[in-house]
């Protein structure tokens, strides 16, 4: 954790921050707590525990599948964004900010409509279909919509935008400094990008991955829109069958289960990548 | 592989949410049914009289509620989307001619979306007789069967709902509401099959046209368990209506088949329509709802995609009207269902929005663009079925076993 650095706060009136803590901890307990509460006590009915170990191998072909697409989607966000963002940040120079509008603009339409706009695109008798079936790219039978292609790639646009801007400030408030310092010790280019670039925007990588992971990985949308009945996601199966009372436990349960793998997930990911000492 | 897309196609597509929901091009239609509709002025005229055609005003009740004495009320309806004329309640003619004629007004919402979000919303509430604020309701037979059983539902003032005679006689008893006095049917849509005669290379009539190898990859089904069951059994030779679980089971088991071996390019709810609008599917199980506004809103797609009912039976579902425990307003319910269910009224009505007017005697009153429609006027030949109302056990197996067979 930071350090707080309110070098002369006076001592009196200590309770100040913990009275503007109050609206934060209210929304807190009725907006998170309570329904993670009730949805805990939902996920207990019926089978009891057993529900839990129930809807693992139910579902296993299921979860295994969202988590590989929630991954290499955002792998993918990472391999595109990254350059984008170190492009926007270090030679961006006057652009800087229109560039960065650039990212986001695409992102004031809604959700639901940008990514109809790719089944229009990606749809069988569409360009992007005719384009790679032309170059031979592409086999002739195949198609685009419905493959694992297509919702992972849907994925990874829908959430660019969150990979590249926290790696952007990251980036940005890099001390140049540093790099000159790095190249006067005689380190290559490519060396001082390794050992002080890469490893002072990981933070932003960091923080980039946790927005685009964990939203993909309870994203229904582009799997309903761009996949087939063969891309089904843990959302789908959630959104699909929840309003059947009957299924109501399980369901919570595999919610627990997805938020559970979630977390175990991102913190063997903050343990490989090392950011606590970072951040 | 390489025609240019038509613009005009991405345009609706990129809107298709919502354009295929709601209906511009409908604006016409509504004109012509205000213009004709014998039924608002035969309602504007008088609320006393007996029409020749089978409807009857109400004037008293048993409960001596009198029409006369709801004069002024309001009463609240929750409907599903595109189930008034226009889906605007401000210009249908059907409001308006029963405002007029009673003095009831009527506050009209198209906010239901689903029978299982609809029940999970407002159980508690019904539950505890807290009233709902809606004196009328529309919910599908087996929901209404559930709700009828654990008493939510109140009866009709049969003093004025007299017209409750005029509804189809297959309608008129069924066994979870026996003799009508809870529910009556508001629509009765079809499930059937769409397809680009185009690209299967002709006509096709059977419901094993979702299971032809040849379009393998180009099928769509629906997600509704009782609509993709229901087909496949009458493929299957099987009847939906008494047929048992284990046959049941045994469509789920062929649907799982086919979609092992690939045969389904999606199985999913209203998302059917993009594909099949796009010529992606060839083939889809399809509602004739949808179809008839797919029709409608893209004049240039008319003619490219068919529907039909087939040759085996198609599914019919029926959405009822019924009065939920703690309405304000039942005497106006009663009141306005027995407006609807005047021929007069329920001829333009139901050309309007495309649906089965369950009511006896009103295709009579429709244009001959309404009696010619498959989708108001299905031909005499066509066979229907309803799913058959499932025992809470059997219903939790076989939705179990149909989200493995279609999901998992």
């Amino acid at each position: 954790m930071a350090e707080s650095d309110e070098a002369g706060a006076k001592p009196n009136r200590w309770h100040t921050p913990y009275l503007l803590l109050l609206p934060g901890l209210a929304a807190l307990i009725f907006f998170f707590i309570l329904p993670l509460f009730s949805i805990a006590k939902l996920s207990l009915k019926g089978g009891g525990l057993s529900n839990y170990p129930k809807v693992l191998t139910d579902n296993w072909d299921v979860i295994v599948r969202t988590f590989e697409f929630s991954g290499l989607a955002t792998l993918g966000a990472i391999l595109i964004g990254y350059p984008l963002a170190y492009f926007i940040a270090m030679r961006g120079g006057r652009y800087k900010n229109l560039l960065l509008a650039m990212v986001v603009l695409p992102f004031f339409v809604t959700y639901l409509v940008r990514t109809l706009a790719w089944k229009i695109l990606l749809y069988d008798g569409g360009p992007a279909v005719s384009i790679l079936h032309g170059l031979h790219l592409l086999p002739q039978d195949q198609a685009l919509l419905g493959t694992d292609f297509a919702v992972v790639f849907a994925l990874l646009y829908n959430f660019l935008p969150f990979m590249v801007l926290p790696i952007y400030v990251s980036l940005e408030k890099l001390d140049r400094r540093l790099l000159e310092a790095a190249s006067d010790l005689y380190a290559s280019p490519q060396r001082a990008f390794r050992k002080v670039t890469l490893r002072l925007s990981l933070p932003g990588i960091f923080a980039g991955t946790l927005l685009t992971f964990i939203p993909a990985s309870g994203d229904f949308i582009n799997a309903e829109l761009l996949g087939s009945d063969k891309q089904v996601m843990i959302g789908n199966i959630i959104e699909k069958n929840f309003g059947k009372e009957f299924f109501r436990p399980e369901l919570s349960a595999l919610s627990f289960m997805l938020m559970g793998l979630i977390l175990v997930g991102v913190l063997v990911y903050a343990k490989v990548l090392g950011t606590e000492d970072l951040a | 592989m390489t025609e240019p897309i038509d613009p005009r196609l991405l345009s609706q597509l990129a809107d298709a949410r919502t354009s295929r929901r709601r209906f511009m091009s409908r604006g016409a239609v509504l004109l012509g049914g205000l213009a004709l509709s014998p039924a608002v002025l035969a309602a504007c005229g008088s609320s006393k009289k007996t029409t020749d055609a089978g409807g009857t005003t109400a004037t008293t009740a048993a409960g001596g509620v009198t029409l006369e004495s709801l004069r002024g009320t309001t009463m609240t309806m929750f409907n599903w989307p595109l189930y008034i004329e226009g889906d605007d309640p401000t210009t249908s003619p059907t409001i308006k001619g029963f405002t007029d004629s009673t003095g009831i007004k009527v506050s009209y919402t198209s906010n239901i979306d689903g029978n299982d979000s609809f029940y999970t919303k407002y159980q508690p509430d019904l539950a505890a007789g807290n009233g709902i604020g809606a004196d009328l309701i529309v919910l599908t037979s087996w929901e209404a069967a559930n709700m009828i059983q654990q008493g939510y539902i109140e009866t009709w003032d049969a003093g004025l709902f007299p017209n409750i005679k005029n509804v189809l006689s297959d309608q008129a008893n069924p066994e979870w509401d026996p003799d009508r006095k809870h529910s009556i049917p508001w629509a009765i849509g079809q499930t059937g099959i769409a397809y680009w005669p185009s690209k299967v290379g002709g006509k096709l009539d059977s419901v094993n046209a979702l299971f032809d190898p040849k379009f393998k990859g180009k099928v769509t089904i629906l997600d509704e368990m009782r609509d993709s069951v229901g087909l496949t059994m009458l493929g299957m030779g099987n009847d939906p209506t008494t047929g048992g679980l284990d046959q049941e089971l045994a469509a789920v088991d062929k649907i799982k088949t086919a979609r092992d071996g690939g045969q389904f390019r999606k199985i999913t709810g209203n998302a059917y329509t993009e594909d099949l609008q796009l010529g992606d599917t060839w083939v889809a199980m399809a509602w004739s709802g949808d179809i008839a506004s797919l029709k409608a809103d893209n004049p240039d797609l008319a003619d490219s995609i068919e529907f039909y009912i087939p040759n085996e039976g198609g599914m019919n579902f029926v959405d009822n009207a019924m009065i939920p425990n703690g309405a304000k307003n039942p005497g106006g319910a009663s009141a306005f269902m027995n407006y609807v269910y005047d021929p007069k009224v329920a001829g333009p009505l139901y050309e309007a929005i495309n649906y089965v007017p369950p009511v006896i005697g009103a295709v009579d009153f429709m244009t001959a663009d309404g009696k010619d429609s498959p989708f108001v006027n299905p031909s005499a030949d066509s066979k229907f079925y309803e799913f058959r109302i499932l025992p809470p056990a059997e219903d939790e197996e076989l939705n179990r076993a149909f989200t493995e067979a279609t999901q998992q």
